[in-house]
């Protein structure tokens, strides 16, 4: 790797690490006008940089707040790259489906499962918040996806979780569609008891996706 | 098996130090006695003696230590001109924040108890309640804090942004957001129950300690002094992490702290037990909401091992609010263990009965 490339990309990582929303961009444009490969900036610039942010928030020492700015961050850096990549760097074969269940309308830490789950590779199709379960199932066959990732923030919705789960029982899916659970009150004995599979934060969740498309 | 007290009675005993039948034990059942009652969770949007009936009736059934008024978080948003989600049949939730400019911050008013949304029926309740069990359970009017009630004012997501970008506009939220729990703190008090505060957002699981520090400690700092001012004991619950903001917390004079099952309970103990009475931790979700009575009953004599010989007193509690649909016979699991353990606590006993 060129002195110059590696430079841009921990920059690039440095920036998204700092909330610096400005600077992010104008890393990303000179990395563009370098000419160098857009994908690698994206993985191993600014996804890099989001998971280091997310290591610090499990450290305790960034939080939400935190990693919101670096999203946003990471976000305007990724506008400037994604136009610039070729389409067949796309590993678009694999589809999730991600929202958060009925009842509840906290979408942060959806939003960052998003993020991780497309900057490793996955087409999201993010359904919102307070989605009702038969609308996960419904999506999910429609665009045949391979994962359904459920978050929520409120005890009052896990009912919803398994409900997803039944009506993919109910159409015999639940071995083609695997579901995968994660939010403040979600744990994984919850999550074996209603047979999904259990994402302990933004990166885990994506380590998780990665693995469970292996597995199929 | 029955009790020989009522939480007043076993409230008092303690705290002289005298002899009681049990540790006071609190599920903390929530919207859920709906579900003891038989009614829809949106009926208590406006039926003030439905709250109480309904908390009425669950405390009958289960015998708990504390009755409460508190619905959902969003009262005091609402009233100040947030827009609220509210289900036909679960908990109501935020849709839109009072603030849709943040250039008209300085429009933004302090609620009015008696007046906006839903706080006089909650009041109302209130009156309700301690008529109905005055005399024999604690009575609390719960109260969201100053800073949580902020991000609802602002918007959770612009609000945690605005710590970088605007910090001027959240110290103003949270201002007005202390002035609508001021008032409402004295309405709770008028009407002779015990205010408790709720702080969810103030968790390190959402915000960092120099934020809360910043932000948040010098508004919740003095809801509280205003409570204590005049003789009331305050309980606060934060969900989530705390530890790093345990030291602040106990500074602020509260009476109880009451934690999340995240925390180490006998750290916490160990650490501010000196201060504070503790409460907690079942977990709501793992164990009382998916496990079985038996999970229900390990995990409280867990939590009494941990806290019982806690300086300033130990309450066995849920970690959070139960989640709607918890099963009665946890519920009844959580009593029946708090009256099996017995009192003074024996813990050789508490190991046996894990064994």
């Amino acid at each position: 790797m060129s002195d110059i490339k590696s430079k841009l990309l921990l920059d690039l990582a440095d920036s998204v690490v700092n909330m610096d929303e400005e600077q992010t961009v104008e890393l990303a444009k000179n990395y563009i006008a370098h000419n160098l490969d857009p994908y690698e900036g994206i993985n191993q610039g600014l996804a890099l940089g989001m998971d280091r942010a997310g290591t610090l928030y499990e450290e305790e020492e960034y939080f939400i707040p935190e990693l919101l700015m670096c999203s946003d961050a990471m976000y305007a850096g990724l506008d400037v790259l994604r136009p610039h990549l070729k389409q067949d760097n796309l590993e678009d074969n694999h589809k999730i489906v991600i929202g958060v269940v009925q009842g509840d309308t906290h979408d942060i830490g959806k939003n960052l499962v998003k993020i991780m789950l497309e900057t490793t590779g996955f087409e999201v199709i993010d359904l919102g918040r307070d989605v009702p379960p038969l609308d996960f199932v419904n999506t999910a066959k429609e665009i045949k996806a391979d994962i359904i990732a459920l978050s929520t923030l409120m005890t009052t919705t896990m009912e919803g979780m398994q409900e997803v789960i039944r009506l993919l029982e109910g159409e015999n899916l639940q071995n083609q569609i695997k579901v995968m659970i994660g939010g403040g009150p979600i744990s994984k004995g919850f999550a074996d008891k209603i047979g999904a599979y259990y994402a302990g934060d933004a990166s885990k969740a994506a380590v998780l996706a990665q693995s469970l498309v292996k597995e199929v | 098996m029955k009790d020989r007290m009522t939480p007043l009675e076993r409230a008092k005993a303690i705290a002289r130090g005298e002899m009681a039948d049990r540790l006071p034990c609190n599920p903390n059942v929530a919207n859920g006695v709906a579900r003891v009652y038989g009614c829809k969770i949106s009926e208590f949007n406006s039926n003030a003696r439905l709250i109480a009936a309904a908390q009425v009736a669950s405390y009958r059934r289960f015998g708990y230590d504390g009755v409460r008024i508190f619905t959902d978080l969003f009262p005091w948003a609402e009233a100040m001109g947030a827009k609220i989600n509210f289900p036909v049949d679960n908990t109501a939730d935020l849709a839109a924040p009072a603030l849709g400019d943040l250039s008209d911050i300085n429009r933004l008013e302090a609620a009015d108890p008696y007046k906006d949304g839903r706080l006089p029926v909650h009041i109302e309740a209130m009156k309700y309640l301690i008529e109905e069990l005055g005399d024999e359970v604690p009575c609390a009017g719960g109260i969201v804090g100053p800073f949580t009630n902020a991000f609802f004012l602002l918007g959770i997501e612009r609000m945690s942004k605005l710590f970088f970008t605007n910090p001027e506009v959240i110290h103003r939220a949270c201002e007005v957001s202390l002035e609508t729990c001021i008032r409402y703190a004295q309405a709770i008090i008028d009407v002779g129950l015990t205010p408790t505060i709720s702080e969810p957002m103030s968790s390190c699981t959402i915000v960092g300690p120099r934020h809360f520090r910043e932000f948040g400690e010098p508004y919740i700092k003095k809801l509280v002094h205003y409570i204590t001012n005049q003789g009331n004991p305050v309980t606060m619950h934060i969900c989530g992490k705390t530890e790093k903001i345990w030291e602040d917390i106990v500074a602020m004079g509260i009476a109880g702290f009451s934690v999340d099952n995240v925390v180490d309970l006998q750290k916490c103990k160990e650490q501010v037990g000196d201060r504070v009475k503790i409460l907690g931790h079942v977990d709501p979700s793992a164990v009382m909401y998916a496990g079985t009575p038996a999970d229900v009953r390990a995990a409280v004599i867990k939590c009494v091992q941990q806290a019982w010989d806690s300086p300033k007193g130990y309450v066995i509690m849920s970690g959070c609010s139960l989640p709607v649909e918890t099963p009665f016979t946890n519920i009844e699991a959580m009593m029946e263990t708090a009256r099996e353990i017995g009192y003074p606590i024996d813990p050789e006993k508490l190991d046996k009965m894990l064994r």
